[in-house]
């Protein structure tokens, strides 16, 4: 079994406005695993992303704060270490690559000036070495001519092409976690395939662990290892992706992949989830899927659901479970 | 009654809104005066009046009216906007000076009272000394001058009451700042606005005579004018205001580029919708914000403008604006300097204060910017 | 209408001219669309399928000549109204009405939601205001949403609920056609769900036609009875929805359907295109496709194919097939 290189305990990220206190992630547990790619599912709203910028530090504050929980990276935790440790950390140890590739990259400098200085800050090597990885980066996520296109700026790369550039910066320092944010959602369906096929093809060569942040599920079935599945700043269910794809526990998880269109056929209606999110100022109580959901007992809008595990390795979220065991034991 | 009710109705809807009429018959009727005025009668209307009349009709009408047809919208930004201190102190000063210039004068002495005894008198809680000629013993003699209760901030060298000036120009400073900055921005509003929305070479046409416009020198138009005709504050205005719409229509223009690819007129257009439905529903109430802010920051610059003029002796000098106490008070800022000083500080809080209300409405407008 | 076809398109074209140069010289043309000619049957929905840049928006857009055409013909029940005027393409928008993707864009954030539906009653005639508000009550709770919702403003409202006025807003002229440009790539899965069947249920209760512009291909698969594939500014492949998604022939077409995500069936290895979409100013020479096509014939460098029938209505713009 690998060891858990990332390991999330009770997150707690908080936005302190004026209209009230955002529980944008609300006790958020998980693992990452060595070499494994976990993938992060949920629709907008649910935390997902405020969860990737908590683990690296990068939440706006004010107003926002992570209030409670620990982050253990290496067994260090990263909530209680210097911005100063954090930013050495940043790009070295775990890296980002965000959504939007075009609003992340600097349009006055050349991708491979981007990548250089990456490099430079953190492992301290001169200016012919440091173009010379750029141009070896670019080569790995399948940039074609990678020295001509190293002295490219952005705006003279297509969409695909940005986004490869992206992830060549974050992967510069060599780092052990990669946390990608929605890195296809934007792009058509033939670039999305390029670059899912970057991922793979890094995953294959490189020793990196993978958070991949996603709430397109047919993405999640292919490059996924484990999933865990968000709502409304908590977590809903966790497992192995064909287990959950395949058996989903939680009401949520199977209305939402029950919503999805299905490529191979066409059904007379989709199912859809009544409904919408519930406001993460004023969230209900007890369970906060609950009003949404079709199965909805008396406690679910009296107590949190608790943790249940239903499967090796998988957790669920949800009164309906309340006490089974994973052998079926009350 | 109804009868009469329901014909204008449909005169109304025939012209394209009851607003449209109403604002028909008010050109119609200030410029039958205008002509009359001119050519038959003498002075019936101040020019200054005519300048209000028109001005307020319209500012009624398409900015105060709609504000409070969306009451809900317009309550959802002001609340937006009180949560900035320093624009909600910018507003409380401009109400009082609103209400200074409106009441004050009811209260103060007239500003052009000449008075040679009580010259030079400094405000309260200060005295001077002062060096007097006394022809009877042919020498000069050091004289307190005390402050008194009857002039509380002072007098100048010609005796005429400090307070009072500063509540005279309180007014001509709102007026000059209002009128001409109403006259700029209507006229900034519509060409900004037909330029962006008819495009290609109307566009081009209204744009390079927004160029011509911006470098005209103002200043010797002003110059020219006061030679012509006399300094008069209400031609001040106009030429401020005539001269001043550029900054405003070049903003306006590219607001509205970019409002006109918004899907919103596509929709409308989808619909059915002719051009000047377009324009007026759905371009210029999205830009009705742009323009507020543009005029709440542009009073203090026709404000300064005009003292800037009266100080170098352009103003009328039938009207006591703080431009003309400074320069009253300029000569002698080591010894009354209090004649200077308070107009000074005047402007300066008020330009401050405009300045700080334009941008609380900015920021309050601006959908981004989490409030 | 001949044949029952409400919209019949023929070799239409829209080119935006490209100037340049001291003296504004014409250089080129961004050809957005260029020669596509497809047909809309009465009550059915046709799915326009692409990938950005294809001109799929722009196509819907000129269908409604919000964009004018350079060239080609839009037969609209018989009539060709690219030769409408000013006052009889008004009477058009009774017929033909568009849904936009964008939920934070296509409505005015001045007007409530009720003066947005009920603009367009107001532009073709209704003065009454009692009557007006009426309507706007029922297209507002035919679209799931209530009567009280009219005084809101859209910032009030989430993305599913302004994708619902946004629909009510092109509802309520009573269309028989209408131009979905990407009407649920902006939402979320589950309240995609419920525009879906909303549109769906719509189509059956008042016998609507689609022209339904999306890049998803699930999506596509869900709604359309037939489906046509663009790439830069042509349609490539038409068939049945059935044909195009178990027997595509098309390379592009067979390249979009295996880049769809999703576990792989090991024996149908992905297909990744090389390189991106040409520029639409300077497309490729023959067979706008050749550039990246993993079929490629050396005639497909020197001549354009033609879309022919190559048996069933199935339609494809390929050397590879014989019509």
């Amino acid at each position: 079994m690998e060891k858990p290189i990332l390991r999330i305990r009770n997150l707690k990220t908080y936005f302190f406005t004026r209209r009230g206190t955002v529980r944008a992630v609300d006790g958020v547990d998980f693992d990452l695993l060595k070499g494994e790619c976990l993938c992060l599912v949920g629709e907008s709203g649910c935390g997902k992303t405020v969860t990737a910028l908590s683990i690296l530090g990068l939440i706006d504050s004010p107003p926002g704060r992570v209030v409670d929980g620990e982050i253990y990276y290496d067994n260090v935790n990263l909530l209680k270490c210097s911005p100063e440790q954090m930013r050495r950390l940043r790009g070295k140890e775990i890296a980002m690559v965000f959504q939007d590739a075009q609003s992340a990259l600097n349009p006055v400098f050349t991708i491979g000036d981007q990548i250089a200085e990456q490099v430079k800050l953190h492992l301290g090597v001169g200016g012919g070495e440091a173009r010379q990885r750029a141009v070896d980066l670019l080569g790995e996520v399948g940039i074609p001519s990678p020295e001509k296109e190293v002295d490219y700026y952005p705006h003279q790369l297509s969409g695909g092409m940005k986004q490869r550039a992206m992830i060549a910066m974050s992967l510069s320092c060599d780092p052990q976690v990669l946390i990608a944010d929605e890195p296809t959602t934007a792009v058509d369906v033939t670039i999305k395939a390029q670059i899912l096929d970057v991922f793979q093809r890094l995953r294959e060569t490189r020793q990196m662990s993978l958070l991949f942040i996603t709430h397109e599920l047919g993405v999640v079935s292919e490059i996924g290892d484990r999933m865990v599945v968000m709502y409304a700043g908590r977590l809903a269910e966790a497992a192995a992706v064909t287990e959950l794809l395949g058996d989903p526990k939680h009401p949520y998880t199977a209305g939402l992949i029950k919503c999805v269109p299905d490529i191979t056929k066409t059904r007379d209606r989709l199912e859809s989830i009544p409904g919408t999110v519930p406001s993460l100022i004023d969230p209900p109580r007890g369970c906060l899927f609950h009003p949404r959901c079709d199965q909805a007992m008396a406690i679910c809008s009296q107590e949190k659901p608790p943790l249940t595990m239903v499967g090796k390795g998988h957790t669920v979220f949800c009164h309906l479970y309340n006490g089974i065991k994973g052998n079926g034991e009350q | 009654m109804t009868n009469r009710l329901n014909r204008v109705k449909s005169v109304a809807r025939k012209v394209g809104g009851i607003r449209r009429l109403i604002l028909i018959l008010m050109a119609v009727s200030l410029g039958t005066t205008a002509l009359l005025d001119f050519f038959v009668v003498e002075k019936i209307f101040g020019p200054l009046v005519y300048l209000y009349i028109a001005l307020s009709t319209i500012v009624g009408l398409y900015v105060i009216y709609p504000l409070y047809a969306g009451r809900r919208l317009t309550k959802y930004y002001w609340v937006r906007v009180k949560r900035n201190r320093l624009a909600v102190w910018g507003l409380g000063f401009i109400l009082f000076l609103i209400l200074l210039a409106l009441i004050g004068p009811f209260f103060t002495a007239d500003p052009t009272a000449v008075s040679f005894e009580e010259k030079n008198i400094p405000p309260l809680g200060f005295t001077i000394e002062e060096s007097v000629y006394e022809p009877e013993t042919e020498q000069f003699i050091a004289k307190t001058i005390t402050a008194t209760g009857e002039h509380p901030l002072g007098t100048d060298n010609k005796g005429r009451d400090l307070l009072a000036m500063i509540v005279s120009g309180a007014g001509v400073s709102l007026q000059v700042g209002l009128l001409a900055t109403g006259i700029a921005l209507t006229i900034g509003t519509l060409i900004g606005v037909m330029s962006a929305y008819l495009g290609g070479k109307m566009d081009n046409i209204l744009m390079r005579l927004t160029d011509v416009m911006m470098a005209f020198p103002f200043f010797l138009l002003l110059v020219f004018i006061v030679f012509i005709f006399g300094p008069n504050l209400a031609f001040i205005v106009l030429v401020i205001g005539l001269t001043g719409w550029t900054g405003a229509a070049r903003l306006i223009r590219s607001q509205t580029l970019s409002l006109r690819t918004r899907e919103f007129v596509m929709a409308s257009k989808a619909l059915g919708a002719s051009d000047s439905r377009i324009i007026l529903a759905h371009l210029v109430p999205n830009v009705i914000s742009l323009i507020i802010v543009m005029a709440t920051l542009s009073i203090p610059g026709v404000i300064l403008a005009e003292a800037a003029l009266s100080f170098i002796g352009l103003g009328d000098p039938n009207v006591t604006s703080w431009g003309m106490v400074l320069r009253a008070g300029q000569q002698s800022l080591d010894t009354t300097w209090w004649v200077a000083v308070v107009p000074g500080v005047m402007l300066f809080l008020t330009v401050l204060a405009f300045n700080f209300v334009g941008d609380g409405l900015r920021d309050a407008f601006d959908p981004r910017s989490a409030l | 209408m001949v044949n029952n076809k409400l919209l019949e398109v023929k070799d239409l074209k829209k080119y935006y001219p490209v100037t340049g140069g001291l003296l504004a010289r014409h250089l080129g043309d961004v050809r957005a669309v260029d020669g596509v000619s497809f047909y809309i049957k009465e009550g059915e929905a046709l799915g326009l399928v692409g990938e950005s840049g294809c001109g799929k928006s722009t196509l819907g857009r000129t269908i409604l000549r919000l964009e004018e055409p350079t060239h080609g013909e839009i037969i609209y029940r018989g009539m060709d109204i690219t030769k409408l005027d000013k006052k009889e393409l008004r009477g058009l928008r009774k017929e033909i009405q568009i849904i936009f993707q964008d939920p934070q864009s296509f409505l005015d954030p001045r007007m409530t939601v009720g003066q947005s539906i009920g603009e367009a009653l107001l532009i073709h005639g209704v003065k009454d205001d009692e009557e007006r508000a009426q309507r706007v009550t029922e297209t507002l709770e035919r679209v799931g949403l209530e009567g009280q919702h009219a005084l809101g403003y859209p910032h009030e409202f989430s993305s599913g609920q302004r994708q619902r006025i946004g629909i009510g807003r092109a509802l309520i002229l009573n269309p028989k056609l209408i131009i979905a440009d990407e009407p649920v790539s902006a939402l979320d899965v589950s309240i995609q769900a419920q525009i879906l069947n909303l549109m769906l249920d719509l189509k059956e209760e008042f016998g609507l036609s689609y022209l339904f512009i999306a890049h998803d291909l699930s999506v596509i698969r869900q709604v359309s009875h037939r489906v046509a594939v663009m790439y830069l500014g042509k349609i490539v492949e038409l068939a049945d929805k059935d044909e195009i998604f178990e027997n595509a022939i098309h390379p592009y077409t067979e390249a979009l359907l295996s880049a769809v995500p999703g576990r792989r069936d090991p024996k149908k290895p992905r297909i990744l295109l090389p390189g991106s979409v040409p520029s639409p100013l300077n497309p490729p020479s023959g067979c706008r496709f050749h550039t990246r096509c993993h079929r490629v014939l050396p005639i497909c460098h020197e001549e354009e194919p033609q879309l022919g029938d190559v048996g069933g209505e199935h339609l494809v713009a390929c050397h590879l097939y014989k019509s």
